[in-house]
């Protein structure tokens, strides 16, 4: 019962506001290549925006695996076509402001990268060689395996 | 939109279509219609049931964000689904219930394999790094693995055919449900070590799911049998 009076008023509850998350800083797609090519780690790229409900919906998951393996993999997202208020919010509600985060508003970074639709991830070695690019929602499975293949074929 | 777990639900459930099709030719006592009906009900409150699950425990909320359901994609709690499943099934089933699973569970086993299968469709056959002559890589890849669901596909039709067999010598009803429990537990226990998971399966449940079906079957094997009404 304890559980059913939480899930109904969290659901009654007013929209999240964005909390202690600053604005997000703009990156261009020339800057996306120099982070890219200057990462020592591997990278995952997270492509979302705050209005996409599948990113909504696997938000918990990359964030469990940034808990997981943020020290060994960098985690960034770009937030596209969306407003900063927006973004800021959504990542106070999921906790995804540990992720080095940007924001893109026209959205034109991830075409640069061959990325198209929202969400998608890229999965990078270091020094910027893409080896994976996943559209659409990620499951845990199928992140836990791109995961492995990052940090077998990263080191 | 990624559609491909599409095709895998597709081909466990024509699996399952498919092999109650089979038995009932060669068993006569089997009624499909009913059969198909339980395990389709039990198979769709189970997702169902499972995908909520998944939601709470993710922190998303149901209430708030419904539509965020249909996105199976995101996470499905195999406890919760395997519970619900089975609850849905013994009510639908409750007029005869230890018979409708004995039916039920070896075309159950065939469909859990149709999906495990699915995962040629949707390319994530693959688990831990292995250098087993039969091992491969994944697209762009130079690293093996396992094809670990492909064991699990196997594992679940040898075993539904193992029970099929056994139905057909008319073993104590609950017999063939019980150990079709205990199989279904084991493709997924024998399999957990070579997945890879972010957060490892519920490896607990799998052993309670393996001994709690094989404590059923045995128990149900060597009950006394009723003996048939005598006429006059």
């Amino acid at each position: 019962m304890p559980v059913v009076v939480a899930v109904l008023a969290a659901g009654c509850s007013a929209a999240v506001d964005p909390g202690d998350v600053g604005l997000l800083p703009a990156i261009t797609p020339g800057e996306v290549q120099e982070l890219l090519a200057g990462s020592t780690e591997p990278v995952v790229l997270n492509v979302w925006a705050s209005w996409c409900i599948p990113c909504r919906s696997e938000a918990p998951l990359l964030r469990e695996a940034q808990a997981s393996f943020g020290g060994e993999i960098r985690f960034v997202g770009i937030s596209v076509r969306d407003s900063q208020r927006s973004a800021r919010s959504f990542l106070n509600e999921f906790g995804l402001d540990s992720f080095e985060q940007f924001f893109d508003r026209d959205g034109v970074v991830p075409g640069t990268l061959g990325g198209r639709g929202v969400p998608h991830k890229f999965f990078f070695a270091p020094g910027g060689e893409l080896l994976e690019l996943h559209f659409g929602v990620i499951d845990e499975r199928t992140l836990a395996l791109n995961l492995d293949e990052l940090l077998r074929r990263g080191s | 939109m990624e559609f491909t777990l599409l095709w895998g639900a597709l081909a466990g459930v024509g699996g399952l279509y498919l092999a109650l099709r089979w038995m009932a030719r060669k068993d006569t006592t089997l009624c499909v219609g009913d059969l198909w009906d339980i395990a389709l009900g039990a198979g769709i409150a189970g997702l169902a049931v499972g995908r909520l699950a998944a939601m709470i425990r993710q922190g998303v909320n149901p209430l708030a964000h419904a539509g965020d359901v249909i996105l199976i994609r995101a996470g499905v709690d195999t406890v919760a689904a395997s519970a619900a499943a089975l609850g849905t099934a013994a009510w639908l089933g409750r007029r005869n219930l230890r018979e409708q699973l004995d039916g039920m569970a070896p075309a159950v086993l065939v469909g859990l394999a149709g999906w495990h299968l699915g995962c040629l469709l949707r390319e994530s056959c693959l688990g831990t790094a292995s250098s087993l002559p039969w091992a491969w890589a994944q697209s762009g890849s130079e690293i093996t693995r396992h094809p670990v669901e492909l064991y699990t596909a196997a594992i679940l039709l040898i075993g539904g055919h193992f029970l099929f067999r056994l139905r057909l010598r008319y073993p104590a009803p609950g017999t063939i449900a019980g150990a079709g429990l205990a199989v279904a537990g084991l493709s997924r226990l024998a399999t957990e070590p070579m997945r890879v998971s972010l957060f490892g399966g519920p490896v607990g449940w799998y052993l309670v799911a393996l001994i709690g079906g094989a404590t059923a079957a045995i128990w149900a094997a060597t009950r006394p049998r009723p003996e048939p009404a005598e006429d006059g």
